[in-house]
């Protein structure tokens, strides 16, 4: 299996750039193809500037990135992939939300255990394909309690996916006001890291 | 005493269950989610083992709906007192106490979050100064405080 790595943070902590630099890093140094598989959906306004913003980001890091947009079923991309791919999947969070309301079927049990499922296969499938899977994902766990069913059900979701990915991956990252916190594994952290503070 | 944070649905429980070989379904794990009322010092006069009070911020969230905070930090003052001295007297006693950090989000557009919030983080203050172990969970991972 391929290394994982998880990265998450707040909302503009610097989290993809620091995944892009990690994803761009490792294609250099191990000579290997970047991917991006892109998860939002430009549903309004405020998302494509979101999107254009990102794209902007990727170009002008002056690599080349193969995108692939995948709002939902990500391990249809798997067959696509070898040994030589580094894949960035942004974000965990928008791929969840995808799933999750695809159908108006959220409240149900059975429908929310089948998209669990099928997110962790995917991953799976996908990393069982690459060199490198980095997950970029999202902190939404510090809020006051919800007392909106929705709320609860989809943060569950997401925090057990958290948990489940955490556990996989090789490396997981946390990542506050632009700054790497390293939760897990890595021996080319102290490498890394170093650069990546003098950013 | 150990007082473990972090996020909702970080794995804190799970983490305490593995840690401490305690399993949620006991009769010393007393969860808030549950609606359980906090464990009571007489009821473990007897008594040693380790014994869990999961989901403060329910509690405290419960208790705001009918009281002042100034109650509810008396309880909590009380119950740490209390069972210090409980732990204090065998080796083979111990209390976990787990809450969910619910202070980092977005100022809460209702009073009674926002209220929640602040006698949450107060509350947590004085368990992390009582406790002498102290951890944050992160999807599983333990970062020792304390």
């Amino acid at each position: 299996m391929a290394r994982i790595i998880f990265i998450s943070g707040g909302v503009r902590s610097g989290k993809s750039q620091l995944a892009e630099k990690l994803a761009i890093d490792r294609a250099h140094y191990h000579g290997k193809q970047l991917h991006y598989i892109a998860t939002a959906q430009p549903s309004d306004k405020e998302m494509v500037l979101r999107i254009k913003h990102h794209q902007k980001h990727r170009q002008e890091s002056g690599k080349k990135w193969m995108t692939w947009e995948q709002p939902r079923n990500v391990h249809q991309l798997a067959t696509h992939y070898s040994s030589n791919d580094i894949i960035l999947l942004d974000c965990l969070t928008t791929l969840l939300n995808n799933e999750f309301f695809y159908e108006n079927r959220w409240s149900d049990y059975e429908f929310q255990q089948q998209i669990f499922k099928n997110l962790v296969q995917g991953i799976k499938e996908l990393s069982s394909k690459v060199d490198t899977l980095i997950l970029v994902s999202n902190e939404i766990f510090h809020d006051v309690i919800s007392d909106e069913p929705l709320v609860l059900v989809y943060g569950k979701m997401l925090g057990r996916l958290h948990q489940k990915i955490v556990a996989l991956a090789d490396e997981a990252y946390l990542v506050d006001a632009g700054c790497l916190i390293q939760m897990k594994g890595g021996e080319e952290y102290e490498r890394l890291n170093g650069r990546w503070n003098s950013l | 005493m150990h007082f473990v944070t972090g996020g909702a649905y970080n794995g804190k429980g799970e983490w305490v269950e593995k840690q401490y070989g305690i399993h949620r379904a006991s009769h010393f794990w007393y969860s808030a989610y549950r609606s359980s009322a906090p464990p009571e010092v007489e009821n473990f006069t007897d008594i040693d083992g380790v014994i869990v009070w999961e989901g403060i911020e329910y509690w405290v969230k419960d208790v705001l709906t009918y009281s002042r905070e100034e109650e509810i930090q008396q309880r909590v003052q009380q119950f740490l007192v209390d069972f210090a001295a409980w732990e204090n007297s065998k080796r083979t006693r111990k209390v976990i106490l787990i809450g969910t950090d619910i202070t980092k989000g977005i100022v809460p557009v209702d009073e009674k979050d926002r209220l929640l919030r602040d006698v949450c983080g107060r509350v947590y203050q004085k368990m992390a100064k009582q406790a002498t172990q102290m951890d944050i969970i992160w999807y599983g991972i333990a970062q020792k405080i304390k």
